[in-house]
């Protein structure tokens, strides 16, 4: 069973009261039964409990939040819909929860300069659907995009499955209102290309709330395509299918998206939404999109690539209802896992494309030698994996054997030259790999860029680093920081 | 600047950790050229320790761009010129920073393949120097900027720390992306010297188009309908001339498709009263012209699509060329004789969410301020300083005199 949060040291009465000033007396919580909501996010195997949950209406309340927990060194975190994989959103213990719920309203549309300014709390969904009938969408596209909110993805640098054509949430971000850890409010990026000095929104996105907060974002839209095509293509290998992406690339088609899932993926897809998929060992989904002709002619071209690696299906999805429904059986993948085990750790390794068999057969054999299934959905056209490991918790150590194989599936992803994130981002789930991927001198060089923006430690403290580390503090072996010596600081 | 006394001295030093034929000294500055990182780094801590100011230099194109400053210490990047890898079925290549942009592509083109900008100076302007500016050109539309491009980075930081980030896949959000903050750092933060870049297939087919008008009005009208048609377009630039102004436009699409994509773009400029004629493609090179025109003010203007044809008919009045892209990045030359009017164009820019920046001031010119960071200016010194404390990379060539 999952434990149950620590009891938060108690915020003093005087703070409680100062913050509850800002947002009135509906905008905060402290009712313990009621923090439990915010006690975790998508990685539900952390949980820590907060002292305070605030949920201002404006940038104004936000700064104001910000500025009291800098006077007192109060640990905050930002959260949208808490739907983030990696535990980004977990509270720090004694720490408060700024929930961006109330902070939902598109403020801007400007379609001939395709850009809308957006509040942190706006669901990235609904964005393409204020825009659509425009002819426009909001290109990144996490799983969750119906529920989480694009501060959550500016935070973590969302991804998705279309990524490979239209890039990532950094791509389409163009600047952003940002309140800094020690309570100022800046403007990062600009509305216009290439702000002067250096780039603060590139390094921003992606500081998975490490850096300050958000309280409104720009973002380009994309001029939706002239037409669209799906194509499912059933192998009886993933090998043969990862064959089939590269043979793709290599033609210098730039497809949409290219998405791989295995047998169990498939399956569990199936019993779940029905998206009426072969059934395969490995099955291929390619959604090109442009102007109609050259839609067509690279659709033909694809179709001959899957038939020459072995796929003995190859289905196009003919109408609107059809490729929705492709697309749900795909990003109901990771929930859908829970009906193939009562619980799973997602993963979201990324290796040179090429890499793939070779990886995948890694994957298996440790698999076996552990005793536990592993299932793949992979958006192949970029290398990045979602292993899935599943396990039974109530079996004992089971979930500290899942666990460990998920991060050596990681480990092996850097060994072969790739990353332990793709999506996701490190959060509190993969702050130790992050020290296995990057050496102390790189580690250290992005402490300088946290320390100047929060010298205090207090933004999303103790996350995506392999170790808190205070500002100032001199890489080696370990010694006492000056603070913690005296005290006035520690480790948590 | 070291006292005359200890000349003698750093030279031998840093003779010591390169090499005697690797150094030269002129003037009082030294010049040195490193091999590979290892040597960087020990120039950096000698450097660091010494307070002894250095200039990371490539091919030299573009030294003059930001404000003027004299260093003790030129570090030159000729010697770390590989592509070290290109591994093209990932589409992805790591270069060394002293490798010149078209040795890259050339190797690149091999598979096909690019890198997929088009800065100034292709044949001896270098990886690093190109980063360090963020120079980008007609093909950012389609492709992105530098920022898109770059995967991931090798830096050695003032205290001599190597430190990579990034890593040689495309997807990747492990860490903060330091890459970004490097490029377009002017070498204020560390000194590039190995970058990893995404790949994209060098398009097999490409027709460029030109529509002229007197006016600027109608073919900006035209450039945002092009924005939001369904049309392959890699590249488009509003192109000032001496009797009016043209629009480019370069479809790359397949060749069935140009076809049909033409008739397109003739439809819509007809609606405009506009007529498209075929264009030589060395068109897309035209900013590079403008570039060697020393006499004259070199600008970088940024604004929104929609107000290219009021800045562009600005720049005009000002008896200046301009070429803007269409994702609003101007390059503009102005004569001296207007130089009085560039503080008030900074401000209508600054009010239109846009910035101006001085490439290049023509000798013997009063020196114009450029747009600087507005609140954030406080935060990048600070960042500044843990980068480089004792300030001696590069100091005051940047905005705000970081």
């Amino acid at each position: 069973m999952l434990n149950q949060s620590p009891e938060p040291p108690a915020m003093s009465k005087a703070i409680l009261a100062d913050l509850q000033a800002i947002v009135g007396a509906d905008g905060i919580i402290i009712e313990r039964n009621q923090l439990q909501t915010y006690e975790c996010d998508g990685l539900t195997a952390l949980r820590t409990l907060p002292a305070a949950v605030l949920l201002p209406r404006s940038r104004e309340e936000v700064q104001a939040i910000i500025r009291i927990c800098a006077t007192h060194r109060i640990p905050f975190v930002a959260r949208g819909a808490g739907t983030g994989l990696s535990g980004g959103a977990l509270p720090a213990l004694g720490g408060i929860v700024i929930s961006f719920a109330r902070m939902n309203r598109i403020l801007s549309v400007d379609i001939p300069n395709q850009r809308v300014t957006v509040e942190p709390g706006v669901i990235n969904a609904h964005i393409t659907q204020r825009v659509a009938p425009f002819g426009y969408f909001y290109a990144p596209d996490p799983s969750s995009q119906s529920v989480c909110t694009i501060g959550g993805n500016v935070a973590e640098n969302a991804g998705g499955a279309h990524c490979l054509k239209y890039g990532f949430t950094t791509t389409h971000v163009l600047a952003l209102e940002v309140i800094l850890p020690t309570g100022e409010f800046v403007h990062l990026g600009s509305p216009t290309a290439d702000a002067p000095g250096y780039d603060l929104a590139g390094v921003f996105v992606g500081s998975e709330g490490t850096l300050g907060v958000a309280t409104a974002i720009t973002l380009r839209i994309v001029k939706k395509a002239e037409t669209v095509q799906v194509l499912l293509a059933a192998y009886n290998s993933i090998a043969a299918a990862g064959q089939t992406v590269s043979d793709i690339i290599a033609t210098s088609i730039l497809p949409a998206a290219m998405e791989i899932m295995d047998r169990l993926s498939i399956e569990a897809a199936e019993a779940s939404v029905h998206p009426n998929y072969p059934a395969c060992d490995a099955l291929l989904l390619v959604e090109i999109d442009g102007p109609i002709v050259e839609v067509d002619l690279h659709m033909q071209q694809v179709r001959e690539i899957c038939r020459k690696n072995g796929a003995w299906e190859d289905r196009l999805a003919q109408t609107e209802l059809e490729r929705h429904l492709v697309w749900k059986g795909r990003k109901a993948a990771f929930a859908a896992a829970g009906r193939l085990s009562p619980n799973y750790i997602v993963q979201d390794g990324v290796i040179p494309r090429t890499k793939l068999p070779i990886l995948l057969e890694e994957i298996g054999s440790m698999a076996a030698a552990t005793g536990l299934r592993v299932t793949n959905v992979f958006h192949a056209g970029d290398g990045n994996l979602h292993p899935i490991v599943l396990y039974n918790a109530s079996i004992p150590g089971q979930e500290e054997i899942a666990t460990d194989l998920s991060i050596r599936i990681l480990h092996r992803c850097v060994d072969h030259g790739g990353s332990i994130t793709g999506e996701h981002g490190v959060g509190k789930e993969k702050q130790q790999a992050l020290g296995y991927m990057y050496s102390e001198p790189d580690l250290n060089t992005m402490q300088l860029v946290r320390c100047a923006f929060d010298p205090n430690h207090i933004s999303n403290p103790d996350k995506l680093f392999p170790r808190p580390r205070l500002c100032g503090e001199k890489s080696g072996p370990y010694t006492p920081h000056p603070l913690e010596t005296a005290g006035v600081a520690e480790y948590f | 600047m070291p006292h005359s006394t200890n000349l003698q001295t750093f030279a031998d030093d840093l003779a010591a950790i390169i090499g005697p034929e690797h150094l030269r000294v002129e003037g009082g500055i030294f010049l040195v050229a490193p091999a590979n990182n290892e040597e960087i780094a020990a120039i950096l801590r000698y450097a660091n320790e010494n307070s002894i100011s250095i200039t990371p230099c490539g091919g030299g194109t573009k030294q003059r761009w930001g404000n003027p400053i004299q260093t003790s210490l030129m570090l030159h990047m000729h010697r770390l010129n590989s592509v070290r890898e290109h591994t093209w079925q990932d589409m992805t290549c790591t270069v060394e920073a002293g490798c010149t942009w078209s040795s890259m592509q050339f190797v690149l083109a091999e598979h096909a393949q690019f890198v997929a900008l088009d800065p100034v100076w292709p044949d001896r302007a270098t990886i690093g120097g190109i980063a360090a500016t963020n120079d980008s050109g007609s093909l950012r539309l389609r492709y992105g900027s530098l920022r898109d491009l770059i995967i991931g980075m090798t830096v050695v930081l003032a205290d001599g720390t190597i430190a990579r980030s990034g890593g040689k896949v495309v997807k990747n959000v492990a860490g903060y992306d330091l890459h970004k903050l490097m490029t377009g750092a002017f070498g204020t933060l560390g000194i590039i010297t190995e970058i990893t870049f995404r790949l994209h297939a060098i398009p097999k087919h490409a027709q460029t188009f030109t529509i002229s008008s007197a006016a600027p009005e109608p073919l900006g009208q035209l450039l945002l309908k092009i924005l939001d048609s369904h049309l392959s377009t890699q590249s488009l630039q509003l192109r000032s001339t001496t009797n009016g102004f043209n629009l480019d436009v370069r479809l790359a699409t397949l060749p069935e498709v140009i076809h049909t994509q033409a008739s397109s773009l003739t439809a819509l400029a007809q609606g405009l009263h506009l007529s498209v004629a075929d264009q030589d493609p060395n068109v897309w090179t035209a900013r590079q012209q403008l570039f060697d025109q020393p006499a004259s003010f070199l600008i970088k203007a940024t604004m929104l699509p929609s107000d290219i044809p009021r800045i562009a008919a600005t720049i005009q009045n000002l008896g200046g060329t301009s070429i803007t892209q269409a994702t609003g990045i101007m390059t503009a030359s102005i004569p001296v004789s207007a130089s009085s009017r560039l503080a008030s164009l900074r401000q209508h820019l600054e009010a239109l969410h846009g910035c101006l920046i001085i490439l290049h001031s023509p000798a013997d010119t009063t020196p114009i301020t450029s747009s600087s960071p507005t609140d954030t200016l406080p935060l990048m010194r600070e960042i500044k300083h843990r980068f480089d404390p004792n300030h001696i990379l590069n100091p005051g060539r940047f905005l705000g005199g970081i």
